[in-house]
């Protein structure tokens, strides 16, 4: 679940160097960032300055009863006003855009950087976690380097100028108004802390209640069949109690945030009303004045709630920017030589000389693993789970290197060719076909993308996928829903088969599908699969009898090794393996395919 | 009713009608969120008194004359009472308001809880056809996506309409009392403020919408490419990746421009309304105040009110905006809720305490919808306790529905089934499902541990040991330890993953375990190697003794030992009888059992001419 990887551990600790790479995200786009930057200071600076002139109405205009006075100023409150509208449509502009970009951004190289990652990497990294660094993660560091950045540039500005403004009414009261402010941010900051941890424990109940959910509607049946309606519900509701507990806990600490705040800065205000009278009485400040600083006082509060609100994030945010850099950081296992060249085409013997291979340390898969295959031979591969079938095409495709020995293709280390060389001239079909969203003429496509219509119903016919496709309301332009999830297994292999037909590789690689498809469409991909074979240097791994036989070549594969090698009739000779492997798989085949 | 007692059945008190719908909700926090609203009252009138009391500080206190007539001693203890009163208001008005939140959490927080156990008891209630017809993601989004909608319409936006109103009633009272005109003028430009505030909140929601479904399509594209990587890598096609995701990208953030305009234009647009309307009254209170009409601290208390009258006006068009998707979310939230539950524990005829196991079927038919064409048709057999009766058929012949009948999962249309001579519908659905044991051809697992998988709807407190005997009996103890932590090992994402096999022989332990009278088994081990086939099928000899057993046939040797088969075709039972019987009659049981030995032969034939 995507969420668990989101919620894990982070260092408690600033990170300088991260932080200041998640600025330089903003030095591309430094002119919309100075831009809003400014436009928010300003904007900040005349929030302050609409205080000081409220003052100057005070006293003088109503005080000096001068309404020459009165209508000057409303008129520069009222300019001013405007002014005020024109910045925040800047900043507010500016900022969300920047925002949104910085996310373009970081989402754009994040995605291009996954597609060099090699399958070693896709291996270990599960895929929920790889979307959290391109989704949410993307989304809180882009709105930290912006709207965050936004908020202290804002607050910053904000005090600052009103601290301005109070040194000019009166330097003594701002002395007091001051040093609440360091408090205030300090206090606010721990308890926004303290609330962001409650409401991280709120939200991973929720995802385990989202869990439970899932769980529970997609296992009724067991539920249902064992009768296990009232346990169920017995724990569920544990589990909303520690829910509510939390969330409620969560939710009481927020209404306490503004509350404790505004009593603190009521404090600076008790000081001035009481301080500002009597000054106001020795003649050192006005009224005007008097309000001034009421006014500044109350809103001190925003910035400071602000302020602290960023601090609480601000750790959230790096956090965020160390699994996008951890993520875009990471090297590519398989990736070109310097030198790397494209041959032209991959016709030609394959050799593997002496490959040991293995996923992790000390748990070797392939050993001392040597084969040479003739331009236009067809391998069967069989055997058990785990024997390293699979790992003999991903190494073939060049998933993965060998890591000792050598793989050569025409006599070539096929690391001295392109990565591209390579897997554009090899086509493979997966025993759990993967489409993707789209029209089956896009997926289709997906093997050659300049290919006509006419040559992808070509490609359909010659798979077997034409005859299906076309009882479909809209035929080739049918959507295939998420994943292909509208399709049937055994049409989601044909789609799969025409789109290595269309590719037309140079070397053909095909992992059969065990999974049962009704007879007919089984025949249609039987059909389907020796069009592609044909001429080709191929490699199944197989399961079907009439895949197995067809084969010039079939290497049984056990623990990492070539048990047994040989054709069909040499191989059932032998009375090894192979033999008993092909009676039993025969009986059963048979067994399934009339009876039931 | 179930065991555990909802204090409120949902089911039968939510009305279609939204907000009457919302309100039934709030049954039982009523009382609790109307003292929300009095302790947010009595916050709101704290802060407005802070205005009339600097009124009366800038009009009494800090008057000229004052020193002259009092001295400053007398001013000092006026101005100390003073500031505590602003320190005074302010705990208030802090208090109430934490007060106020509290209690509109404990209230949103309740509703939550309480809407989320209903909704999970009342999904595992309901019938197996709903759930056959309900895509599971749509289901989960609703019972927490829409309930936390619900959730943040009662801590968030109820609240917030109130606080809006209760602000803007107290202020302008107030400012009634100040001067009745100077309020009336106060207020010129709120409806203005709220129309234009709401016409851009239902702007924004839409672009909102648009953005929204934007990601969505960027979140597919990311994730299918994830997924697809062997595909992406082996056609290289990460260049059209890259694009795909470019072309997707770059709309989320063209549509973000659409969005982000009009928050840009909504905010400086209301800031200058607010900011004109406090202008005029700003400049009509000086004017009034140099006239003398109305004080100078009457001019601050209003230049203070002012704000917090037009202010909060501004955030109405949002919280109406958002109390519409929790009015949709109630809709959505609703229709899962009127849907019928299954009942568990009608009729109310008492059984035995077990079952012996005798069953009939008379002429017996089912159609999954009323207009529908028959599942099955006139099925009649007769099975006494602790038969194996086998159902043999290609897919789709019926076998699957006709064990579904029995622990009740569908109600037969038409026709009889009797269990030891009782109709099968004066059972209790909770008691058949007690005294039928299930194993599935690919058994679902639960993410718990192994152990608890195996004691998973036992019902009853299981010591380990009898667990252990369980798993031994089902052969899968000594695979169980090999697993880092044993029966504690999780099943799943977070722990193992487990071959069909073995989840097979996991669900053969747990069912074990149930010890039921009647069993129902899928006999499918087309996903497992032959060893491991041997020892299922001893594990499932192990379990069929001595009950009454249904097993769905894959293979003609599950069925020749069996005291009746049924061969099934289109619904109906074609053939019937023993092995002995049925083998001589021309039909498809023979015609099955030909290919069986033809098989032999064939097998035979191949490995000779090969050699």
């Amino acid at each position: 679940m995507a969420d668990t990887y989101e919620e894990e551990e982070y260092n408690a600790h600033f990170s300088g160097s991260t932080l200041r790479r998640i600025l330089e995200l903003l030095r591309p786009h430094w002119r919309w960032t100075l831009g809003f930057l400014l436009t928010v200071a300003a904007t900040a600076g005349l929030d302050a300055l609409f205080t000081y002139i409220s003052a100057h109405i005070i006293d003088d205009g109503i005080l000096a009863r001068d309404r020459d006075a009165l209508i000057r100023l409303m008129a520069l409150y009222g300019g001013l006003q405007v002014v005020q509208a024109g910045l925040v449509f800047g900043f507010i502009y500016l900022v969300s855009m920047l925002g949104e970009r910085i996310r373009y951004d970081l989402r754009k190289t994040l995605f291009n950087h996954i597609q060099d990652l090699s399958l070693a990497y896709f291996n270990q990294t599960p895929v929920g976690w790889m979307m959290a660094r391109v989704t949410s993660d993307t989304e809180r560091v882009g709105g930290m380097v912006t709207w965050g950045l936004l908020d202290i540039v804002w607050a910053i500005v904000n005090i600052t100028s009103a601290a301005v403004f109070m040194f000019i009414i009166n330097w003594r009261l701002a002395l007091i108004v001051l040093i609440m402010v360091p408090i205030l941010v300090v206090i606010a900051a721990q308890f926004r802390k303290k609330i962001l941890v409650e409401f991280r424990a709120a939200r991973k109940l929720n995802s385990r209640i989202t869990a439970a959910f899932n769980e529970n509607i997609t296992g009724v049946r067991v539920v249902k069949a064992l009768g296990r309606e009232d346990e169920n519900i017995g724990e569920f509701s544990l589990l909303t109690s520690q829910m509510y507990q939390a969330s409620y806990r969560a939710a009481w600490l927020s209404a306490l945030f503004l509350p404790v705040v505004q009593i603190i800065s009521a404090l600076a205000l008790g000081a001035i009303i009481y301080y500002g009278g009597v000054q106001a009485h020795l003649g050192f400040i006005t009224i005007g004045g008097i309000q001034a600083f009421v006014s500044y006082v109350t809103f001190m509060m925003w910035p400071v709630q602000d302020l602290a609100r960023v601090y609480a994030e601000l750790q959230h945010a790096i956090a965020s920017a160390e699994r996008i850099f951890s993520l875009s950081d990471a090297v590519p296992e398989v990736h070109d030589r310097p030198s790397a060249i494209d041959p032209g085409n991959l016709h030609g013997e394959i050799e593997f000389d002496h490959v040991d291979f293995y996923y992790e340390d000390k748990k070797p898969v392939l050993t001392d693993f040597s084969l040479r295959v003739q331009a236009g031979e067809t391998i069967a591969l069989v055997g058990p789970t785990g024997g390293g079938k699979t790992t003999i095409v991903n190494l073939l495709c060049r998933f993965f290197e060998p890591k000792s020995g050598v793989i050569r293709i025409s006599g070539r280390d096929y690391t001295d060719l392109t990565l591209h060389a390579i897997q554009s001239r090899v086509g493979i079909v997966l025993q759990t076909p993967h489409l993707f969203s789209g029209t089956l003429r896009e997926n289709i496509r997906y093997g050659r993308l300049d290919a006509t219509d006419a040559e992808i119903e070509e490609a359909a016919r010659l798979a077997g996928a034409h005859d299906f496709i076309v009882t479909l309301e809209k035929g080739y332009d049918q959507d295939v829903g998420e994943g292909g999830n509208l399709l049937s297994t055994g049409q989601k292999q044909l789609v799969s088969l025409a789109r290595a037909v269309l590719a037309q590789p140079e070397i053909f690689i095909m992992d059969e599908a065990t999974s049962s498809v009704d007879t007919l469409t089984e025949a249609l991909i039987q059909k389907g699969m020796h069009t592609l074979m044909e001429g080709r240097t191929s490699f199944i791994i197989a399961h079907r009898l009439s895949t197995i036989k067809r084969a010039d070549r079939i290497l049984v594969i056990e623990a990492g090794r070539i048990a047994e090698m040989g054709t069909h009739a040499e191989l059932l000779r032998q009375g090894g393996r192979y033999y008993h492997l092909y009676t039993q798989q025969f009986r059963r085949q048979l067994e399934e395919e009339y009876a039931i | 009713m179930s065991a555990f007692n909802h204090p409120l059945d949902l089911h039968e008190i939510l009305p279609e009608r939204r907000l009457l719908g919302l309100w039934r909700l709030m049954r039982g926090f009523r009382l609790t969120y109307l003292l929300a609203t009095l302790t947010l009252a009595i916050a709101s009138i704290s802060k407005t008194a802070t205005y009339l009391l600097l009124r009366y500080f800038a009009d009494s206190v800090l008057d000229k004359n004052l020193l002259a007539s009092s001295g400053m001693s007398e001013i000092t203890r006026m101005l100390l009472l003073i500031a505590l009163g602003f320190i005074g208001l302010a705990a208030v008005e802090g208090g109430f308001t934490y007060f106020s939140g509290r209690l509109a959490a404990r209230t949103a927080e309740s509703i939550a809880q309480r809407l989320r156990n209903y909704l999970f008891d009342h999904l595992q209630r309901l019938s197996f056809t709903y759930h056959s017809q309900t895509k599971t993601g749509d289901l989960v989004e609703r019972v927490t996506s829409d309930v936390d909608a619900l959730r943040r319409f009662f801590a968030d936006q109820a609240i917030g309409v109130g606080r809006i109103v209760l602000l803007f009633v107290i202020n302008f009272t107030a400012l009634l009392n100040l001067d009745v005109g100077l309020a009336l003028a106060s207020v010129i430009v709120v409806p203005f403020i709220v129309i234009t505030s709401v016409f851009f909140f239902k702007r924004v929601t839409k672009a909102y919408e648009a953005y929204q479904e934007q990601e969505a399509i960027l979140t597919t594209t990311l994730q299918e490419n994830l997924t697809g990587v062997r595909v992406v890598k082996a056609f290289a096609r990460q260049d059209y990746e890259r694009n795909k995701f470019e072309r997707d990208n770059w709309e989320k953030y063209r549509r973000a421009r659409k969005l982000n305009m009009m928050h840009s234009l909504f905010w400086p647009l209301s800031d200058l309304l607010c900011g004109a309307q406090m202008l005029g009254g700003f400049f009509l209170a000086g004017w009034l105040a140099i006239d003398g009409r109305i004080s100078v601290g009457t001019y601050m208390a209003y230049v203070g009110l002012i704000v917090w009258l037009i202010w909060p006006m501004r955030n109405l068009g949002r919280l109406i905006v958002n109390t519409s998707t929790g009015l949709v979310s109630y809709g959505r939230v609703r229709e899962v809720i009127r849907q019928e539950q299954e009942p568990l524990y009608d009729p109310t005829f008492q059984p035995p305490a077990e079952v012996r196991g005798q069953i009939t079927f008379r002429e017996v038919c089912f159609a999954y919808e009323e207009d529908e064409s028959a599942t099955l048709e006139n099925i009649t057999f007769d099975c006494q306790p602790g038969q194996v009766i086998a159902l043999l058929g290609s897919t789709g012949s019926g076998k699957t529905t006709l064990v579904n009948l029995l622990p009740r999962f569908y109600d037969y249309t038409g026709g009889s089934i009797t269990l030891d001579g009782r109709e099968l519908r004066d059972y209790p659905r909770a008691f058949l499902r007690s005294q039928i044991g299930i194993v599935e051809q690919e058994p679902f697992l639960f993410s718990r541990s192994i152990g608890e998988n195996i004691r998973y709807g036992v019902g009853r407190e299981v010591p380990q040991a009898e667990v252990e005997a369980a798993a031994q009996a089902a052969a899968i103890h000594d695979m169980i330890l090999t697993f880092p932590e044993g029966y504690e090992t999780l099943v799943g994402e977070r722990g193992v993953t487990l071959s069909g096999g073995q989840k097979q022989r996991v669900a053969i332990a747990r069912t074990l375990l149930k010890n039921p009278r009647i069993l129902i088994l899928d006999d499918s081990t087309s996903s497992v190697d032959t060893e491991t086939e041997a020892v299922i099928r001893q594990a499932l000899e192990a379990l069929m003794k001595d009950r009454t057993t249904f097993i769905i046939a894959h293979r003609i040797q599950s069925v020749m030992d069996a005291d009746l088969i049924l061969v099934m075709d289109k619904g109906r039972v074609v053939q019937m009888g023993k092995h002995a019987d049925l083998l001589p009659q021309p039909g498809m049981y023979r015609q099955i059992y030909d290919i069986q030995t033809r098989i032999e032969a064939e097998l035979e034939h191949e490995i000779r001419s090969a050699a």
